[in-house]
């Protein structure tokens, strides 16, 4: 369960960013802010 | 805004690809900015708490973590319902200031440049001497 105040839970994801398919993990963030926002499905509003 | 982005549903990346060159390219100069993750089958959804086993969908969750990757704020929606981008970057600066300033609390509606309370026992009782509601609109 995904609580504030306890730790985000760790995850590996294929991610698209800029013409490429690349990987993304969510300890590579440490030491930055994450805004996370998960979304129904693509083409539709964010 | 002072935050790194990750967007995610349960489509591929190949799908992210089509939907980032086919129309958000042409609402986002570029497209946008952040990777748009693959979240197949729902597994990190699931984990998240926003997976929905009959839609086989991630509903719209957003979690705000912070460099230690703690969740610092998190908001679930009904999918016909769309989020308050502005709202979400209020939060963003109100969870950095109290970072910075860990003996202040942001109250309502608070946003940059407005007054934060430092909360005291001294301030049980009284807080209605130092701040007004109407700076919480």
């Amino acid at each position: 369960m995904v609580q504030v105040g306890k730790p985000a839970p760790v995850f590996e994801a294929a991610a698209y960013l800029n013409g490429e398919i690349t990987r993304v993990k969510l300890e590579d963030f440490r030491g930055k802010w994450v805004l996370l926002y998960f979304y129904p499905g693509d083409f539709t509003f964010v | 805004m002072g935050a790194e982005v990750l967007a995610i549903s349960v489509d591929s990346p190949y799908s992210h690809k089509m939907w980032q060159e086919g129309e958000l390219s042409k609402m986002v100069p570029g497209g946008v900015p952040y990777p748009m993750l693959s979240d197949p089958g729902g597994k990190i959804g699931r984990i998240y708490g926003v997976y929905d086993e009959d839609a086989g969908v991630d509903i719209r969750g957003r979690f705000l973590i912070d460099p230690e990757g703690v969740v610092q704020a998190m908001e679930v929606l009904a999918p016909a319902i769309g989020r308050n981008v502005v709202e979400m970057i209020r939060q963003v600066k109100a969870c950095q200031h109290v970072r910075a300033n860990p003996d202040e609390a942001t109250p309502a509606g608070w946003e940059p440049g407005k007054k934060a309370l430092t909360p005291q026992p001294g301030l049980a009782g009284k807080v209605c001497e130092i701040w007004a509601p109407e700076e919480a609109f």
